[in-house]
């Protein structure tokens, strides 16, 4: 018998109705099929089951995120030895990186799982997958700098109020991971905007810390050419090496991700493809209304796409299939209109420099009255049977 | 090869009788015509066989396949009278154990309808009534003693079929035991005998991917299927004849009477599905349908007077290739098994049969056994390897790059999670459901917005159970908020 097994087996009992942690009974449960996939018989028909289970489901979205996050390491620390004026090599960036990333995820798995498994004890249900995905997406919307407190404040409310207080997961109307991005966003706006995007940057002087998304070209210059001043080149945004939150930086990594999603059918492609068109055509559309010169109205489709977290969060963020609506036509309308919301969001609301989270909470609010519309249309179409 | 040798049986006479009763049904749309005439090149009679097209279903390809020799089972020692295979019966026991039964002699009906009886398969003594919790009938099993003893009705030819009255011929079938064939959608209750159906379909093809081959069951019934046909026709002048493309090949001598080629996707040819991809209006939805083997033997028993007492059965076993079998209906399910690991579980349709117990007897409606092996332990870390050896209809694992035949286990392969949207149950559903919405509107009690959403359209083909990530028993929710509709409905 396996070794582990057979450790699961003797504690067995204590984690048991009758035994002394019958509380903890989730924990054990969740533990124990973390190593061991459970696969109990058939009762109902049909006899035959796919090997598709949450767990397989969940740790896929996981896999997805494992460019973006060692992308992700990797730049937190190339951007804060540029900061810092040196240029760091492959593994020192890394090392410097991990030495300050790793411990916001590291707080934000911890506290999290805090929660579910609180939430899992009293009301007596296993813990369900797809906390795994939330505590890994929430840190890698933040700016590296973020103080961890902040991270267990932001990790708490997104699973509490953002999902468990729903019922869990299943039952959430927001993504519960943008709900903790935007606690934290609108809680703390000092430690979420300004120059805070570069770790280890505030111990130097006269180092900028903006992100892309919050330039805008002043006296007649263009936008592209004042970004391209700051650094941020076309390219230097598509691969990634430009300061900003930790996940989102890298436009290659994140559709890379997008492209194992919607191959492994994870991620529904018509979120994506939808959020994609909606991107460009607004875009486009800004982009020749006359008097912009120099605002992100007239950035076109390109910079759009690749600056912010736009690609982030579309193909990880609006993917969630708990909050997008549950048919297809409704899942092309909720991706064009997240599309479309983040460039009004970005250009026509100067409050907000990033917009792309706001529109995938308020598309998230909006999926269900989709689902109604479609639904109406389709049963419209059936010939009726009762 | 078959093909000819049967076709000559057909006489000329008698086709052109069949081609008058039929021939409205030979209306093909315009646009697969052309599809329809490439198909009936070799036959007598022009057919227009029309073509249903439906891309969702179950495409992998499983292993099991039976072989298409037949064999003769010997005789068991036992028969029984399944009552779990019966949907929506209130069965009412006609007989005593250790009573002497003749064989067609009633031994329980339908409290609903005393007129419906099932029959003894066989000529012996009642050995055991078994009864499962509160006292519910599971079945009645005859001990087989000396020859067949038949009780006797008058036959009916074909050709004096006219001069029956139609209302003579329902009760013969009741008082016959095959009325029951007939089953009404959408309940899948017993025809109702009052009402006139819109349709009758006809399913070569049985429940389970590996049910018997129709080619087989018809080998030496072509003259009784043409003359169940006929028999139906006295019931409904629409009468829909299906069958899946693979197994239009060895049906070349009845090919003029087939009307509808559905493809070869899990479960197109079933009734409740051919009815959605067919259907017009709103009244067709009570439309009858009725199992090949059981329409043969229907005609078997007008024909004759006799009950019929053989079926054909496959059992399907791993890779095992074994021979379309023929037995006595209600056969013992070790006789037919043979050895199987304890572990496994034996049921009548992967996919929407029942499990059985290995020591009861096969069902009135069912002809197919699977015997589905267990799967090893828990596997260590089982949710992310690459699995080659795990098929599934997503494109999560491995299995999914390879085209080759696939073995599936009877687990569940992860444990029941809450629904999370993803559609994977719409994507497979064959009459274009969507599962998990009217799954939450069933287990809210709003069987008004279920209805709306299409649940008695729903075939029971149990595709959108077996796909779901987090493994919600939808068919089963599903088939219960069908059944209570129906009982509620029946008052």
């Amino acid at each position: 018998m396996n070794p582990l097994k057979k450790i699961f087996a003797l504690l067995e009992y204590d984690f048991s109705d009758a035994g002394k942690f019958a509380k903890l009974a989730p924990l054990f449960d969740a533990t124990k099929t973390f190593f061991f996939l459970p696969s109990p018989k058939n009762k109902q028909g049909p006899f035959i089951r796919d090997h598709l289970d949450l767990k397989r489901y969940m740790s896929f979205v996981i896999i997805s995120l494992l460019p973006v996050l060692f992308f992700g390491i990797y730049n937190t620390g190339y951007q804060s030895g540029l900061a810092r004026g040196e240029t760091l090599g492959f593994w020192s960036a890394f090392l410097s990186g991990a030495w300050v990333v790793l411990p916001i995820i590291i707080v934000s798995y911890a506290v999290g799982f805090f929660w579910e498994i609180l939430f899992a004890a009293i009301r007596r249900h296993p813990i369900s997958e797809g906390f795994l995905v939330t505590g890994l997406l929430f840190p890698l919307t933040l700016p590296p700098t973020i103080p961890l407190w902040q991270v267990a404040m932001g990790i708490s409310f997104g699973v509490v109020i953002g999902k468990e207080i729903f019922g869990g997961t299943g039952r959430n109307i927001l993504n519960p991971a943008l709900t903790a991005r935007a606690f934290v966003f609108f809680s703390y706006p000092v430690t979420m905007s300004g120059n805070i995007w570069v770790a280890g940057a505030n111990a130097v002087d006269g180092i900028t810390g903006a992100t892309a998304l919050g330039i805008t070209a002043e006296g007649g210059s263009s936008l592209t050419s004042v970004l391209s001043e700051q650094g941020f080149t076309l390219s230097n945004l598509f691969f990634g090496f430009v300061p900003g939150s930790i996940g989102e930086t890298s436009a290659l990594c994140c559709l890379i991700g997008a492209v194992f999603l919607m191959i492994t059918r994870i991620g529904n492609y018509r979120i994506i493809l939808g959020g994609l068109a909606g991107l460009a055509i607004t875009a486009i559309l800004f982009y020749f209304l006359p008097g912009t010169k120099g605002t992100w109205a007239a950035a076109g489709p390109l910079y759009h796409l690749c600056a912010g977290g736009f690609l982030f969060g579309i193909s990880f963020m609006a993917t969630d299939p708990v909050s997008a609506p549950g048919t297809n036509p409704g899942r092309w309308i909720f991706g064009f209109l997240i599309g479309f919301l983040t460039v009004i969001l970005r250009v026509a609301n100067p409050a907000f420099a990033e917009g792309v989270m706001l529109a995938i909470l308020f598309m998230n609010v909006f999926a269900p009255l989709l689902d109604h519309l479609v639904m109406k249309h389709r049963i419209s179409k059936r010939i009726p049977n009762v | 090869m078959l093909a000819q040798t049967l076709c000559g049986k057909v006489s000329k006479i008698y086709c052109i009788d069949i081609q008058k009763r039929f021939g409205r049904l030979y209306f093909l749309p315009e646009s697969t015509s052309k599809t329809g005439r490439s198909n009936c090149i070799n036959t007598e009679i022009m057919n227009h066989m029309e073509k249903i097209t439906l891309s969702k279903g179950f495409t992998l390809k499983l292993a099991g396949m039976p072989d298409t020799s037949v064999i003769q089972l010997p005789r068991p020692a036992t028969v029984g009278v399944s009552a779990r295979d019966i949907a929506h019966i209130r069965p009412k026991l006609l007989v005593k154990e250790n009573d002497s039964v003749k064989t067609g002699q009633p031994l329980f009906c339908d409290k609903r309808d005393t007129s419906i009886q099932y029959v003894s398969p066989g000529t012996g003594t009642v050995k055991k009534i078994v009864f499962g919790k509160r006292r519910r009938l599971l079945e009645v099993v005859v001990a087989l003693e000396g020859l067949d003893d038949f009780i006797q009705f008058d036959p009916v030819s074909a050709s004096h079929l006219n001069q029956v009255p139609k209302q003579d011929l329902i009760h013969r079938l009741k008082q016959g035991g095959l009325w029951q064939t007939l089953r009404q959608l959408p309940a899948r209750d017993t025809a109702d005998s009052e009402t006139a159906p819109p349709l009758i379909i006809v399913c070569l093809n049985g429940n389970d991917i590996f049910s018997p081959h129709p080619a087989l069951v018809l080998q030496d019934n072509i003259r009784q299927f043409e003359f169940g046909l006929s028999v139906l026709k006295q019931f409904s002048n629409r009468v829909i004849v299906a069958a899946r493309t693979n197994s239009l090949k060895l049906l070349a001598p009845v090919k003029h009477l087939i009307t509808h080629e559905v493809p070869d996707i899990y479960p197109a040819w079933e009734p409740g599905a051919i009815l959605y991809h067919i259907k017009k209006q709103a009244k067709q939805n009570a439309a009858w349908y009725i199992n090949v083997q059981g329409l043969v033997r229907m005609a078997q028993f007008l024909e004759t007077g006799r009950y019929p007492v053989d079926t054909m059965v496959t059992v399907t076993k791993g890779n095992d290739k074994k021979p379309h079998m023929i037995t006595r209906q209600g056969s013992p399910i070790r006789l037919l098994a043979g050895s199987f690991p304890l572990s496994s579980l034996i049921t009548t349709g992967q996919f929407n049969g029942r499990k059985v117990d290995p020591d009861s007897h096969l069902g009135f409606f069912e002809n197919t056994l699977n015997i589905i092996p267990d799967a090893p332990a828990d596997e260590m870390f089982g949710f992310i390897r690459p699995g080659m050896d795990k098929p599934t209809m997503s494109k999560a694992f491995l299995s999914t790059l390879l085209d080759r035949k696939v073995q599936m286990d009877c687990t569940m392969h992860g444990e029941e999670r809450a629904c999370i949207n993803c559609s994977y149950c719409e994507n497979i559903c064959p009459v274009d459901l969507m599962p998990s919405f009217i799954m939450k509107a069933l287990v809210s009690d709003d069987i008004e917005e279920a209805l709306e959403l299409g649940l008695m359209d729903c075939c029971r083909c149990g595709l959108c159970s077996f796909t779901c990530p987090s493994k919600i028993e939808l068919t089963y929710i599903l088939s219960q908020g069908m059944d209570l509709h129906h009982k509620d409905k029946q008052g």
